[in-house]
């Protein structure tokens, strides 16, 4: 609600043509070139990968800066797979697979440097049908990809989308929970505010959209909340910061035990 | 209660004994064009001496039996004296004249009202409607919370944000107060306007610091507005039609010399333009406001007065069918004025306000009406009693029944969302307070008093014991009418002056404010739909204490005025958000998400005014520095608090060219707010993500703006008189960030760079007022 009532003044502003943009270069300090860790076990073979890199200067470039050498190990009760570094900085272990309500744990020690955190894999809720919903928004009809599921009546869920547009990979961050939406048939739009045409991630006739549906534990949710409310530099949070991880050590990241689906539609 | 019983007995003690025979004068003082009370007249009395008017123009004022002169005099109004022979009580009832026209029609006398160095109020600004009137503002939309924040020490929030900052409080910690009434959101569409329709406005005061001990409920400052009683000598329109808004003042006599009414409405129409539009973007939506004031006010007899007073205004925002905001606050007021005696000064008042918001959301998949709002009902009862020749004595109470709607969701039986009430949220605000001036010496005035405010939770509802993390560890069910819990305050209130000589005086003061209902905001603009939360087990009473020295001036014959004040302020109980707090999904307790600490504020104001003459107007200075400590943010160390603005500049000149031009001209320059920029960058599921280190550590681009204005008097017939105002907002043309964004390039993904936006480079405007 907060983004879309920025959005509106900005939008406002923009349609009247009053609004000026134009790039700045302020003096960000250092950054501190801290661990980031991003572990990953889904219910599908090749779905495990744990990626570990540092932090980087705002004004570097984008190229992920990964992390050789460390010894990466999940684990389920006594049972531990130790991940292999298939390229600098990313683990995996490609027959790994978990299974929901299963615990499971991360150990990652970089050079005596140890960051640990756990997930529980969720129950999978069946994804329905993926469709199109086209929506009037500031006079431009938008095609919203659209999710549809059950939501499990009395237990609390948490979900996690990710949009791709011709293999485009959206960077919108569309997480929710069922608080509002308890054991509801629920049709989850996933819609971006500030998409225009021209924009990768535009979604146009004749487009073929995927989108993976995510069953995610609380704190991962927590995480994905919090990095989409202050964490990705668009929105104006007062209060910018790194997002609530579930990590335990000094990195920054998550680790997810989570189910996964995938449907994918040519837009019509 | 016992300290207040112990200042009311210091106070009997200290009233001197009679010795020689006195009698009272007393009485009413109003303009004689249109009848309206004035507020903060003077009366002096040759022989030294004096009083002012209160805040529904009585005065009283006691002098030895014999000769005396009088003058009375008010801003802007013809000065009256009289000579008369005190031998018993007695009552004057005066009418000042409007000021006689000079100098080829050219008004040089004072143009706005002359602060006193002898009474021990400091950190109070004044203005008059005259003083506001040529200042040039956005879209020729005359405004005094617009003008107020040119002034040292009040801030404003910038381009597109309501808000307003006083001494480095936030801005929910002012307490803005229409006739009475607390206004919960004091703006229009989107910030741009105050709630405050300047044709309905008597008289703004704004209290920095030593607060009154009348005044309570908020941390940082106190906005008082009093809307004119209406023309009780004359039918009278006036109106104004701009480029965005009209409006229309009616007032007249109901019965003349007793009884008045008084409506004034405005619209704005930018709306209809956009319907004019053949682009779909933007005739599809909506954006306006209206508001409307009403007064009335009824002579009971010579010691009864009468005054009902409302307010009523709506913004509606909507992006097509698919996104609407309505916002809006309702208050009410009913007075009664009772003159006990020559001496005390009765007034009692019942006050409504309300304030709510809905925002609908109607898209193909998703229904819903999300609705809030805050609701008062209010007793005051205030006595003044002028105990005599050297005391003022204020005392009285306040009783305000909150009603807080948090949050109703409610869908239509076909959306997938559910519907949801969260409880109404209760409370019961009282206070005692009393005060007393007293003139000690020619020289010395002191100002002490003290207020007593309880804030009492009430039932029915669920309360929460939260642990260090923000977990719910307990719930705790009480039934309706229950007391959850009272917190009981005292604050005292102290302010002393010393006049050094005619012309200069030095002032210093004390004052502790507590603060019970709570905005809570986590965004960088103000919104309508932020949310009010009152006190709970958990969230603890605001509390503020303030020093205050300052030191005054008048030069070259008082022509110029020199203020210099300086502060120190503590804060406690200061409520920030957890990180990744969820702000709109949480059920009740939202004492989870939040973290509590403390803040400290202080800083240097100059005001360096030119009163009078053909070219008028201010400089002001703020040099302060605010910050806040919460444990669980930046690494639980100080930190600058958003709103921290090392530099604040303001110059005002206003310039009556001749009979019919008059050009004003305003500049503003402040330090860039205190924001958190991201320190570095990583990536996140192929995605960039921002690393944060410490809270507001950056600082946006510093803001400097000039506006110009220029109004024409047309040709004055009798009763008829009309003139336009132009305006030229950002004449410069400066590109002032609103928000400044972080952001892969969209010419060269593997890279990102910071994008500021500006709302708007130069607006012009012009606007055709008349009156008749």
């Amino acid at each position: 609600m907060r983004n879309s009532f920025i959005y509106t003044i900005l939008g406002t502003a923009l349609l009247l043509g009053t609004a000026c943009e134009k790039e700045i270069t302020p003096d960000l300090g250092g950054n501190d070139s801290r661990y980031v860790v991003e572990g990953v076990l889904t219910d599908e073979a090749g779905g495990c990968s744990v990626k570990i890199s540092r932090t980087k200067d705002f004004y570097s470039d984008n190229s992920f800066d990964g992390v050789s050498g460390a010894i990466v190990k999940i684990y389920h009760g006594t049972d531990t797979t130790v991940l292999a570094e298939t390229s600098t900085g990313v683990y995996t272990a490609p027959e790994l697979t978990g299974s929901s309500g299963n615990t499971y744990g991360m150990t990652v020690n970089i050079a005596g440097e140890v960051i640990t955190a756990t997930s529980i894999m969720p129950s999978k809720v069946n994804m329905d049908s993926l469709y199109i919903t086209k929506e009037e928004v500031f006079g431009d009809t938008q095609n919203q990809p659209t999710v549809q599921f059950q939501d499990p009546a009395g237990v609390a869920n948490y979900y996690r989308f990710t949009l791709y547009v011709n293999d485009y990979k959206s960077t919108n961050i569309y997480v929710r929970n069922d608080d509002l939406t308890d054991g509801n048939l629920v049709n989850a739009n996933l819609f971006s505010f500030d998409s225009e045409e021209g924009d990768p991630d535009y979604v146009d006739s004749g487009d073929q959209i995927t989108v993976e549906m995510m069953n995610i534990d609380p704190f991962v949710y927590k995480y994905f909340f919090s990095l989409s409310q202050s964490a990705t530099g668009e929105n104006q949070s007062a209060s910018p910061a790194n997002p609530v991880s579930n990590l335990k050590g000094n990195a920054l990241g998550y680790f997810s035990a989570h189910t996964i689906q995938r449907k994918t539609i040519t837009v019509p | 209660m016992k300290p207040c019983l112990m200042l009311m007995t210091i106070l009997l003690l200290s009233l001197n004994t009679i010795a020689q025979q006195k009698y009272t004068i007393s009485g009413t003082i109003k303009s004689k064009a249109k009848g309206e009370t004035l507020i903060g007249a003077t009366v002096r009395v040759s022989s030294g001496g004096g009083t002012t008017t209160n805040e529904y123009g009585f005065y009283s004022l006691t002098l030895p039996q014999g000769r005396h002169k009088l003058e009375i005099s008010s801003m802007g109004l013809q000065s009256n004296f009289l000579e008369l022979n005190l031998r018993r009580d007695t009552v004057i009832n005066l009418f000042l004249d409007d000021e006689s026209v000079s100098l080829s029609g050219v008004t040089i006398t004072g143009n706005s009202t002359r602060r006193s160095l002898s009474t021990p109020q400091m950190g109070l600004e004044k203005l008059t409607t005259k003083e506001m009137k040529n200042v040039p503002v956005l879209l020729g939309e005359k405004d005094a919370i617009k003008v107020i924040q040119l002034l040292p020490g009040i801030k404003s929030a910038g381009d597109g944000n309501a808000g307003m900052f006083v001494r480095g409080g936030a801005a929910d910690q002012n307490l803005i107060l229409l006739d009475e009434a607390p206004v919960y959101n004091a703006s229009h569409l989107l910030g741009f306007f105050s709630t405050f329709n300047s044709d309905a406005i008597k008289d703004i005061a704004v209290y920095k610091g030593g607060m009154p001990a009348q005044y309570g409920g908020r941390l940082s400052s106190v906005l008082d507005i009093k809307m004119n009683d209406g023309n009780n000598q004359d039918f009278n329109v006036s109106g104004g039609v701009g480029l965005i808004s009209a409006k229309l003042n009616v007032e007249g006599p109901i019965q003349k010399d007793k009884s008045s009414f008084l409506i004034t409405g405005r619209r704005t129409y930018a709306d209809m333009f956009l319907k004019l539009s053949n682009d779909s973007s933007l005739n599809n939506n909506s954006l306006y406001f209206y508001d409307l004031n009403a007064k009335l006010n009824y002579e009971l007899g010579s010691k009864d007065k009468l005054y009902l007073s409302g307010y009523l205004g709506k913004d509606n925002l909507g992006v097509g069918d698919l996104f609407g905001l309505k916002w809006g606050n309702t208050t009410g007021t009913l007075r009664w004025n009772h003159i006990f005696s020559n001496k005390l000064f009765s007034n009692t008042s019942l006050i409504y306000s309300n304030y709510d918001y809905t925002i609908s959301i109607n898209s193909s998949t998703t229904q819903a009406d999300i609705y809030s709002k805050i609701r008062d009902y209010n007793l005051k009862q205030e006595f003044q009693w002028y105990a005599g020749s050297n005391h003022n004595v204020r005392f009285g109470l306040n009783s305000i029944y909150h009603t807080i709607t948090p949050g109703q969701v409610t869908t239509p039986e076909t959306s997938e969302l559910n519907s949801r009430t969260l409880e109404d949220r209760l409370s019961w605000e009282n206070a005692i307070y009393a005060s007393d001036s007293w003139k000690m010496s020619d020289n010395l005035s002191v100002t002490y008093g003290l207020r007593a405010s309880a804030f009492s939770i009430l039932g029915k509802g669920d309360f929460y014991n939260v642990d260090a993390d923000g977990n719910v560890t307990d719930t705790l069910h009480y039934k309706s009418g229950e007391f959850v819990k009272t917190y009981v305050n005292l604050e005292p209130r102290l302010a002393l002056s010393y006049k050094l000589n005619t012309y200069s005086s030095v002032k210093g003061s004390y004052v502790r404010n507590t603060q019970n209902l709570h905005l809570i905001s986590n965004s960088t603009s103000s919104s309508p739909t932020d949310k009010w939360v009152a006190s709970t087990n958990i969230i603890k009473p605001e509390i503020s204490d303030q020093f205050s020295v300052g030191y005054y001036r008048d030069l070259w014959n008082a022509d110029y005025e020199l203020t210099v004040e300086t502060y120190y302020k503590t804060m406690q109980n200061q409520i920030d958000y957890r990180d990744g707090a969820d702000v709109n999904t949480v059920s009740n307790a939202i004492e989870a998400q939040l973290l509590f600490g403390k803040g400290r504020a202080y800083g240097i104001e100059w005001l360096f005014k030119k009163r009078v003459g053909r070219l008028n107007g201010w400089v002001s200075y703020t040099l302060s520095k605010t910050e806040r400590k919460i444990d669980g943010i930046n690494y639980n160390k100080w930190y600058n608090a958003r709103q921290d603005r090392t530099h604040d500049i303001a110059i005002v000149a206003v310039y009556q060219l001749n009979k019919k031009w008059t050009l004003s001209a305003n500049w503003i320059y402040y330090t860039g707010d205190a924001v958190t920029y991201p320190a570095g960058k990583y990536q996140i599921d192929g995605q960039t993500v921002y690393y944060y280190r410490g809270r507001n550590s950056h600082r946006m681009p510093n803001y400097h703006r000039l506006d110009l204005g220029a109004t024409k008097q047309l040709k004055q017939h009798k009763r008829w008189s009309s003139e336009l105002a132009f305006s030229l907002y950002n004449a410069y043309g400066r590109e002032n960030a609103y928000i400044v964004q972080f952001k892969d390039s969209d010419d060269d993904p593997n890279k990102t760079v910071a994008v500021q936006t500006a709302l708007f480079k130069f607006i012009p405007s012009i606007s055709y007022n008349f009156k008749f």
